[in-house]
């Protein structure tokens, strides 16, 4: 049995200096003790087997935390189109609330929000009872966001703290629609956890495009759990590029619960060196006439390891589902692993729903199909997985966002 | 140009190629007929340098020895195989392919590569002479694409890159007369007195469109025959029965 006294008495300082109401206070320290209860999550645990996280978080038998004097995101760092911030400079959010027509963007501060069950996953017990971090956007109804907003979270090698808890809230009210972009920048050399869990609401008829790019992460441990509730015609379309990072476990709940609404969920995972990265994916299609797509692909170079694990679930009442998964990975040297476990789970009977997953090597006739018009293998091999990865990108609707990602995969903008 | 000599090739212990002696001249088309399973494709892979086969004897080209070169050198050095198969790569876009191949070539030959709007100039020329449209181009490399557009593909590259050795391996195989009209077209205005084709065929209907300048009948990896294009006709009419024993 592992000890934690340690965090215990992290936690004992942290609710003592952390102003909150009896409610949360209470939640947290139910949260905290279903933590207890189970530790950190083991290899036997099903749900967790293939998880890097499992090795990873044994390094933080305690935690401490240390203000940072960091106040502003290097310029140089900021997007270079017409965007609105939110900026998290070591953990604090550190720009100004935004308010425009329509569009509410603050401090997070209605941690209650969250997750009703609790108990059930370690992790997030943990970050049930620590977060203090975060923000909110909520939009409007009938309110269009022309502008993406980008959260920037930058950690300067000022950082000093070894854990991050986060609570993020993004509320679509009827037929609002927004696109979401964000990114991590990591400056900082030390080891360190992040909690981070996103909970997303859409009404009815609400769209939401959110696109995440997690790359070149050396130290930290990083848990992103999101959830998000559909209501009938809302749309979800999230994308996470991940890569390089050294451990990270990206799990994400959808449910479908209005008639008409899609959700549309793909992924990179392009690792090199000991890299590690876990997609877990559940999609519960709990109302008829309700569609979800799946699309994961993954480069796995020298010693990196991928897990995917996907789910779809159809209630019994989720007649006329339409589910859709599919996971594919290109194994580049005989040391990086892939593990699969896609699942169907299907109480309906009049659904529509496949699953497919592969893993592999180049195909050596497309390589040599390129070499055969001057292209050497070098240069074919890298348009090959250029091409493997550039599918996942042609799932993304909107266009500038399409070529951002594009060109992290090495495309310039007029090839494409 | 090209002279093949005591040409073996094996795959898994198994000899496909059995001392194949060829030679090719220049603005010379040749064509090689055969039985299903005479090594005509392991001939093809072997010029063009595909891996994975025991290979020996010898292949000049002009003076360089292709054994020596591995598939892009080839490629670079001139020579050009015409896929029976295009493959199909998913989310590589064809315009992008082409201009790499294309600047490939030219940068292995010393020529400036062609930037983006240079390339489209040309691409543009070109595909238009084999009803190509840039919505094709636009497409992934192959990927749905029918049977005949496959093959124009395969022509316009041949066109793009210029080579002065073309096999082709099969190329009517999947296509319908039109089809067939408008890759032989494609061909035949690619015919020059620095260019020579080695055309691979199971039937002779591909040689009424180009007409071979030598027709070669290739059994149990070896060419037991050699004429004139009234081979091909005769071939047409009694098979290869009286080559098979």
């Amino acid at each position: 049995m592992e000890n934690y006294n340690d965090i215990k008495i992290n936690f004992e300082t942290f609710i003592q200096s952390f102003k909150t109401d009896d409610n949360d206070l209470e939640f947290r320290k139910k949260s905290f003790n279903h933590f207890l209860k189970s530790g950190f999550p083991k290899p036997k645990d099903e749900s967790w087997k293939y998880s890097p996280l499992v090795k990873d978080l044994k390094k933080f038998s305690s935690f401490n935390f240390k203000n940072s004097n960091t106040k502003e995101l290097p310029k140089n760092l900021l997007e270079n189109y017409d965007h609105y911030s939110i900026v998290f400079a070591d953990g604090v959010l550190i720009a100004n609330d935004i308010r425009e027509q329509g569009l509410v963007i603050k401090k997070n501060n209605s941690f209650l929000k969250s997750v009703k069950k609790e108990g059930v996953n370690p992790v997030l017990n943990l970050n049930n009872a620590f977060a203090d971090k975060g923000y909110l956007i909520e939009v409007e109804a009938d309110t269009i966001i022309s502008k993406p907003i980008v959260v920037y979270h930058y950690y300067s090698n000022n950082f000093s703290s070894s854990f991050v808890s986060a609570k993020n809230f993004i509320l679509l009210n009827e037929n609002a629609n927004i696109t979401v972009f964000e990114k991590v920048i990591y400056d900082s050399s030390i080891e360190f956890l992040i909690t981070a869990n996103t909970e997303i609401f859409l009404a009815k008829g609400a769209k939401l495009k959110k696109y995440d790019l997690n790359s070149d992460n050396k130290y930290s441990t990083i848990f992103n759990f999101v959830k998000a509730n559909l209501d009938s015609n809302s749309d979800l379309e999230y994308f996470t590029f991940s890569e390089d990072v050294n451990s990270c476990r990206d799990e994400t709940i959808v449910n479908l619960n209005g008639k008409n609404c899609y959700a549309s969920i793909n992924a990179i995972q392009l690792l090199h060196s000991n890299c590690n990265h876990e997609i877990k994916l559940q999609i519960n299609h709990n109302e008829e006439h309700t569609r979800s797509s799946q699309f994961v692909k993954s480069v796995l170079h020298d010693s990196a390891t991928a897990a995917f694990q996907g789910k779809i679930f159809v209630d019994s009442k989720a007649q006329k589902t339409d589910g859709y998964q599919l996971s594919k990975a290109l194994l580049l040297s005989d040391t990086a692993k892939f593990f699969s476990k896609p699942e169907l789970e299907i109480y309906a009977d009049d659904v529509k729903c496949s699953h497919g997953s592969s893993s592999g090597s180049i195909d050596k006739e497309s390589v040599f199909y390129l070499r055969s018009r001057g292209i050497n293998e070098q240069d074919a091999k890298q348009m090959m997985i250029k091409g493997f990865l550039a599918e996942v990108i042609e799932k993304i609707t909107d266009e500038k966002f399409k070529k951002i990602f594009s060109k992290k995969l090495g495309h310039n903008s007029d090839d494409v | 140009m090209i002279e093949i000599k005591n040409l073996k090739t094996s795959v898994d212990d198994k000899e496909i190629l059995k001392g194949l002696n060829l030679s090719i001249g220049k603005g010379e088309v040749h064509a090689i007929m055969g039985p299903n399973g005479s090594g005509k494709s392991t001939l093809s892979y072997a010029l063009a340098g595909k891996e994975g086969y025991n290979v020996s004897g010898e292949i000049k080209f002009n003076k360089t020895n292709l054994l020596e070169l591995n598939a892009e050198q080839r490629a670079q050095e001139g020579v050009f195989l015409a896929f029976q198969y295009p493959i199909e790569i998913p989310g590589v876009f064809t315009n992008n392919f082409l201009r790499t191949s294309l600047n490939s070539v030219r940068k292995a030959n010393g020529k400036p590569e062609l930037n983006a709007i240079e390339f489209l100039k040309i691409v543009k020329e070109k595909s238009k002479e084999l009803n190509i449209d840039a919505e094709m181009l636009a497409r992934p490399l192959n990927v749905g694409f029918s049977g005949g557009e496959k093959k124009r593909n395969e022509i316009l590259q041949m066109s793009l890159l210029e080579p002065s050795f073309i096999i082709m391996d099969e190329t009517d195989s999947g296509l319908d007369i039109d089809a067939l009209k408008v890759v032989s077209n494609g061909v035949n205005s690619l015919r020059d007195p620095d260019r020579s084709f080695l055309i691979i065929t199971h039937y002779q209907r591909l040689l009424n469109y180009i007409k071979p300048d030598f027709v070669h009948v290739l059994s149990d990896g070896k060419i037991v025959k050699t004429g004139d294009w009234k081979l091909a006709l005769e071939l047409e009419n009694e098979g290869y029965g009286q080559f098979i024993n």
